[in-house]
């Protein structure tokens, strides 16, 4: 009876992944960092700073999650990574984030390529 | 050991609980629905301490267990029908990201037009979506497989979700009698599930994330390892089983008097109980036939059908399910068996004139005189060659329900 085993494939070292391409660990400048995609970002979410009331609405919707939580609780945007999808600015309980237009921003931001 | 006389789908609620399931997730559609209504009972009772979770659709119901199996939870899932296509987005990414998710199918036709009876295309249709995917054909073996299933499907070499397969209605819902372990048997059998990378705030981990085109090969290459490589785990597993629960379950397939065999039905499900009476009966009259059910889909159990069916004159695939315009002028389970029997290493020094036998369809049941019907078609077929490749049963050999 043929022997199943022998279909195993070999892979090549360079080639390795772990199960099902999970990433360990993903961190600032770690494995992810090859994969930026703010440049996919046609609308920015801005925040109003003053207005703000630190609820974290929008830290927990995020769905990527880009929303940058710091000591003091003031939250920001980490635009490397940011698509722009504007979940945030349609939970904000008090709209204090708006959408601009990436184009008004040229410039301010080192736009990366895209891996695709 | 208890013995209940329960239909099929309380067999795959009495097996969840006893594995004792952390997340359940449920959406209604019959027949499957009978395996909720157990177990949310069982929740509600103080049973089964597991979460229950309603989605908001199938699509929705299929990513709660996806993301509760990416938190380490053993997860307990099910639909029938168009339920089962519905969520189709969903099935590769479980299996992608290696989630041992199982789901209960109880099979039903797909529409149009609307008919409750059981069909096999609505499970079928997922086999090339990365899953394992088994078929039970009595209330007894869907208790055996659900825990089978969790073993193989959790162990680190195999780490894929699990289809668990039955017919609805022949077996989702007419009671057989069913030897339930008991629990210590089950703890022994099925240690709990530790997920590799689960998701913790405090280790985090990244699922399902792009890759660059090279990377491709190599992730879809690890997925064809581990379901072909399930194979040992599944021969381990089940004669783990047949030591601990003192049974005799077959790991790959059912052969019924398969040794001196001439002529051969290839029928999976709960029609090849129904097979084995005309095979009897036909036995009686002199006719060497024998009867091969796969109790896998995927991995198929390719070199198992290939050996027993190599010595056969004449095959017959019974198609309870539709693949239309497929290969094999029939259904999806054809050109799987026809593959096997000529396919490079398998070795097969004649391979056996194969016709196919369109039956069941609608929830139609094959009755004793159909398989006699068959068995006539291939003894002809033997002698030379079938008059054409594929019979419909149903309308060609018309029989009084």
């Amino acid at each position: 009876m043929f022997d199943t085993k022998k279909l195993q494939v070999p892979i090549p070292a360079h080639l390795e992944i772990p199960e099902g391409g999970v990433v360990e660990s993903p961190k600032p400048d770690g494995e992810q960092d090859q994969f930026p995609s703010g440049g996919w970002r046609i609308l920015r979410s801005v925040i109003d700073q003053e207005r703000c009331t630190k609820c974290l609405t929008c830290w927990l919707a995020c769905p990527e999650p880009c929303i940058e939580l710091a000591e003091d609780r003031s939250v920001s945007i980490d635009l490397k990574y940011c698509k722009g999808c504007g979940c945030c600015a349609n939970v904000c309980p008090v709209q204090c984030i708006s959408r601009v237009p990436e184009s008004d921003f040229k410039g301010d931001v080192e736009f990366m390529d895209e891996p695709f | 050991m208890p013995k209940k006389f329960i239909p099929g789908l309380a067999a795959a609620a009495n097996a969840a609980v006893q594995a004792d399931v952390d997340v359940i997730s449920s959406y209604p559609i019959r027949p499957y629905t009978g395996l909720m209504i157990q177990l949310s009972q069982a929740v509600a009772n103080g049973d089964l301490d597991a979460e229950f979770v309603h989605g908001e659709g199938e699509h929705g119901q299929l990513a709660i267990v996806h993301g509760a199996s990416l938190a380490g939870a053993r997860t307990m899932t099910g639909s029938s029908g168009v339920g089962v296509t519905y969520p189709m987005e969903v099935y590769s990414p479980i299996s992608g990201d290696r989630c041992p998710v199982q789901m209960v199918i109880a099979d039903r036709t797909l529409d149009p037009p609307g008919d409750f009876g059981q069909e096999h295309t609505d499970a079928l249709s997922t086999k090339d979506q990365g899953w394992l995917l088994g078929w039970a054909s009595l209330p007894q073996e869907v208790y055996d497989n659900t825990l089978i299933y969790y073993r193989v499907g959790e162990d680190p070499k195999v780490l894929l979700p699990q289809m668990n397969c039955h017919d609805g209605y022949f077996v989702s819902h007419i009671a057989n009698w069913v030897n339930i372990g008991e629990q210590s048997q089950v703890d022994e059998f099925l240690p709990p599930y530790k997920a590799q990378r689960p998701l913790d705030p405090l280790r985090p981990v990244g699922h399902g994330p792009q890759i660059y085109a090279n990377q491709g090969p190599a992730l879809e290459a690890t997925r064809f390892n581990a379901i072909w490589g399930a194979r040992e785990v599944i021969q381990q597993a089940v004669k783990e089983y047949n030591e601990i629960f003192k049974r005799d379950v077959d790991p790959f397939v059912e052969l019924y008097h398969m040794d001196d065999a001439e002529i051969a039905i290839f029928i999976q499900g709960c029609h090849a109980h129904t097979c084995k009476y005309a095979i009897d009966d036909l036995r009686k009259e002199g006719v060497k036939i024998g009867m091969v059910r796969p109790k896998w889909i995927r991995p198929f159990p390719s070199p198992e059908v290939a050996e027993a069916l190599s010595k056969c004159k004449a095959v017959g695939v019974v198609e309870t399910n539709n693949s239309f315009g497929a290969s094999g002028y029939a259904g999806q389970l054809t050109p799987e068996v026809c593959a096997a029997l000529v396919k490079g290493a398998v070795k097969v020094d004649k391979v056996p004139q194969v016709a196919s036998f369109m039956a069941g369809l609608g929830g139609h049941p094959v009755k004793i005189e159909q398989f006699k019907f068959m068995a006539e078609i291939l003894a002809k077929g033997a002698k030379g060659q079938f008059d054409k490749p594929t019979y419909w049963v149903d309308l060609e050999c018309e029989v009084e329900m």
